[in-house]
């Protein structure tokens, strides 16, 4: 056991790689078998980006395991670093130990959570800031938790792909917020299309049109906010911060989608626009999409999105085999065809088992490492964002290999930063 | 013959017609194959001039066009003056000469405004050609019908379902007088087409699960050509500007996107059950635009589950994407303009028509002529009608946001965009549809 209030960074960094060296001799299961193999170990955790969501993944992680701590936090906004400790507090009550001199803010506040001493760090800032922050988590030899999505362009992609080839060879754990991997009907039902219950998969469809989310975020610019602190507190209407909606809700749905395929897109070609949600507090993204993804062996995918209030609400994942189809829904699968079955909801919080699955990797010493899949599911969105922004058919070669699109403002500081202009397909650039 | 008057003219028509019933079939005028067609045009812009060309050049049996109607007296003029110097080919229309010797259009038999479709078929016409704004084509064939004409109707054929209703009617009343109705679906009659979609039906791609059709393309037409001056009246510009007008034109999806949904049924055999839709203006923006989209995606849901997938947009710089597709247990089927194929579960080309692929809108019109002839009474209203009410209903899920089944629009829906009065003066527009705001009647 370690009391790591009282040892420094580099004290506990000897520690785990004594640990890892006494743990490889000893049981030589694999690289990677670290600290914890005594499975009693406390397991230090940091949280950066203390909005709703990061709250939730820190409380879902404190519940997932009994020997697990907060001990650090960070947010560009100090506020939000506040609001999310106390109700951490409440919700994970003796689990969160984080002192003041542990909560940072500002730009370089996730640079400071990961130079302390924990072992874990979840990433739950907009989606933006992932592939520097992950790059950085890796770098500094954490264990990462990140929600989905993990890029907004392909540059941040590509870059979120390498860091997790480091994290592999760094012995480090990535797992992604991608709970629909988790549900335990969805594992089953995939299983099932993959081992054949479908036949050869044909098609499929992805559907999530819902509500325009137009009571989301401050409604009000306060006079002090500068365009890029404005921008930030109003990030999910903000391209270059939230990736679309597309990418940043939708691309749950589309990572189903390739799960139950068993690949990504090759092709795809898209259409969207802003038709309801117009008011210029609704920032740059649009407000409908629709993309044909076109998979390998000629199988396409009919993906359509929606924010927008008053519509139909079509929320489903479905598959079409030469033998039957499938839905993969939150709330159930249904199988219809020659290998009909209905597998319900089990009432398991798979927020919880994600962790819990990351725990005992870590302490294992496992490989678990959903890098990769999850670059992989946000390129899928992305791309047919991009596809629906410029008007154009995309590649996945060349999304993934080409494409120079870097939405990475001019610099990370309060100040002028003007609005993006609203994509218009045929004239927005492909880049 | 054509010197007949209108009486004689009809009597010969009667007789000929009453001599053909004791050969099995409502055949009418035209048994003997000797007597001259005459062809009415109603609906004088770019496709009424493609059409009257090509009824005149398909065969060389006698036709002429007899009688002329448009709104504008110019665009009459126009086409009038193109059809008998000849004029230069387009995409859907090849370069001709002067067709004057087929052409006997008194100044009397040229008809002009709102009422000019009833001049033309009272005009003493056999046939008629409906290529006005899809708007004004159920009350347009609903009238020929009842005059006994044979129709030529390019599609689609309604706006809304209360003009789909009007059709089937009229379609309905023309198969019991055993009148021809060949809609300007011309897939139909292209060779290709035929063959693939014959093949599906009988199995070729096994049991079909899925399907796309396309019609993605970048510029279609420049409102700005046709700017509204101080003296043009809204209902003048809206109807000079037809293209950009939800009311005339049953936006793109209807107007142009009815091609690739009227494959997709006939591959499939019937109509779909429901649609969810969704689109906007993205690109198209400005008030020249009128009210139309500029992109839909709906999906169709066919008997059995079958789901389509169907995208169109108008957007300048889009990529080029017109295609229709069917996906089926044992393989899938694919068309274009150009091309029809068969391809096997691994991707293998295993059919490809290689046959001859002859025009077209020549072959439509053939089979126009020899139905009229030969007392055929083909009759594609039913067909055209359902294809068209596919582009409604996903117009209308689009426009306001709701998933839509086809049996509520068929009988149900009271939407009808039919304005007012048919009169020149103040017509103000129905705001672009906004999704969730826009209610569906």
């Amino acid at each position: 056991m370690i009391d790591q209030n009282g040892t420094t960074n580099l004290s506990r960094r000897g520690f785990m790689k004594t640990a890892a060296g006494v743990a490889t001799l000893a049981t030589v299961p694999t690289l990677s078998s670290r600290a914890y193999a005594a499975g009693g170990d406390k397991i230090r955790v940091g949280v950066i980006g203390c909005g709703g969501r990061g709250t939730h993944d820190s409380s879902r992680c404190l519940a997932a395991d009994d020997n697990v701590e907060l001990v650090a936090m960070g947010d560009i906004f100090p506020e939000q670093v506040e609001r999310c400790r106390k109700t951490l507090a409440q919700r994970a009550p003796g689990k969160v130990k984080v002192t003041d001199e542990m909560c940072f803010s500002g730009w370089d506040a996730y640079k400071q959570v990961l130079a302390t001493d924990i072992d874990m760090v979840i990433l739950t800032t907009p989606p933006h800031f992932r592939p520097l922050m992950l790059k950085a988590a890796i770098e500094a030899g954490k264990h990462v938790f990140m929600e989905k999505p993990v890029a907004v362009d392909p540059v941040g992609v590509r870059s979120v792909i390498a860091s997790s080839e480091l994290a592999d060879q760094k012995g480090l754990t990535i797992v992604a917020g991608t709970q629909m991997r988790r549900i335990s009907h969805l594992v089953e039902a995939v299983k099932r299309v993959r081992d054949g219950a479908l036949g050869e998969i044909l098609g499929g469809q992805c559907f999530r049109l819902g509500g325009g989310m137009t009571g989301w975020g401050p409604q009000q610019r306060q006079a002090e906010w500068s365009d890029m602190e404005w921008q930030l507190r109003r990030w999910l209407f903000l391209t270059w911060l939230s990736g679309d909606f597309i990418v940043e809700m939708h691309v749950h749905n589309l990572d189903v989608m390739n799960w139950a395929i068993g690949s990504h897109p090759v092709q795809c070609v898209g259409m969207g626009g802003r038709q309801q949600r117009t008011d210029p507090k609704f920032g740059d993204v649009y407000d409908h999409f629709a993309v044909e993804y076109e998979y390998p062996n000629g199988v396409r995918v009919s993906y359509k999105g929606a924010q927008q209030d008053g519509i139909a609400e079509p929320h489903y994942q479905r598959v079409v085999g030469t033998k039957g189809s499938a839905e993969l829904n939150f709330g159930r699968a249904v199988i219809k065809g020659a290998n009909a079955a209905e597998i319900g909801w089990n009432e398991h919080d798979p927020c919880l088992t994600q962790h819990a699955d990351q725990m005992a990797a870590i302490r294992e010493g496992k490989r678990l490492n959903e890098g990769r899949q999850i670059a992989e599911s946000s390129l899928t969105a992305i791309m047919g964002r991009m596809s629906a922004y410029t008007g154009r058919a995309l590649k996945w070669s060349w999304a993934m290999k080409a494409s120079k699109l870097d939405l990475t403002p001019p610099a990370y500081k309060f100040g002028d930063l003007a609005m993006p202009p609203v994509a218009i397909p045929g004239r927005t650039r492909l880049t | 013959m054509h010197s007949d008057s209108d009486v004689s003219r009809r009597a010969f028509i009667k007789t000929s017609a009453i001599s053909a019933v004791g050969l099995g079939a409502a055949a009418r005028a035209h048994a003997a194959g000797s007597d001259t067609i005459r062809v009415g045009l109603i609906g004088c812009g770019g496709r009424g001039a493609g059409a009257v060309t090509q009824v005149l050049q398909c065969s060389d049996r006698p036709v002429k066009l007899w009688a002329m109607g448009d709104l504008f007296e110019d665009q009459l003029d126009k086409c009038y003056r193109m059809l008998s110097q000849g004029a230069a080919g387009r995409y859907d229309r090849d370069a001709f000469e002067s067709l004057s010797p087929k052409m006997d259009v008194p100044k009397s038999r040229r008809f002009v405004g709102f009422d000019a479709y009833q001049g033309v078929i009272d005009s003493g016409v056999d046939v008629v050609l409906l290529t006005t704004p899809p708007h004004f084509r159920p009350a347009h064939f609903q009238a020929a019908v009842q005059a006994g004409k044979h129709v030529f109707m390019e599609k689609p054929v309604a706006v809304d379902p209360v003009g789909i209703r009007m059709v089937l009617a009229a379609g309905e009343a023309a198969r019991r007088k055993g009148l021809t109705v060949v809609a300007g679906t011309q897939r139909r009659h292209q060779n290709h087409y035929i063959d693939i979609m014959k093949r599906v039906r009988d199995g070729a791609i096994g049991e079909i699960r899925a399907g796309q059709c396309y019609w993605n393309m970048g510029f279609a037409w420049d409102p700005f050509k046709v700017p509204q001056s101080p003296d043009m009246s809204d209902m003048e510009w809206q109807c000079r500007n037809w293209f950009y007008m939800t009311w005339l034109s049953g936006d793109h999806i209807c107007e142009q996107h009815v091609h690739n949904l009227d494959v997709i049924n006939w591959g499939i055999g019937a109509p779909p059950r429901q649609v969810v839709g969704m689109g906007g203006r993205q690109a198209r923006t400005g008030p020249a635009y009128g009210n139309v989209f500029d992109h839909f995606a709906c999906e169709f849901e066919y008997p059995g589950g079958v789901r389509v997938a169907s995208m169109c947009k108008q957007m300048p710089g889009s990529a080029y994407h017109v295609c229709e597709r069917l996906v089926g247990t044992e393989g899938q089927s694919y068309t274009d303009q150009a091309v029809g194929f068969i391809k096997d579960q691994r991707g293998n080309t295993i059919y490809k028509y290689e046959g001859p692929n002859e025009n077209p809108y020549y072959q439509e019109h053939r089979v126009l002529l020899e139905s009229v002839r030969q007392g055929g009474a083909v009759n594609e209203a039913q067909n055209v009608a359902e294809s068209t009410m596919c582009a409604i209903i996903g117009r209308m899920s689009a426009y306001t946001g709701r998933a839509l089944k086809w049996d509520w629009a068929m009988k149900a829906s009271k939407l009808d965009l039919r304005p007012e009065q048919y009169a020149f003066g103040d017509l103000p527009l129905d705001p672009v549809a906004v999704p969730g705001k826009t209610s569906l009647i």
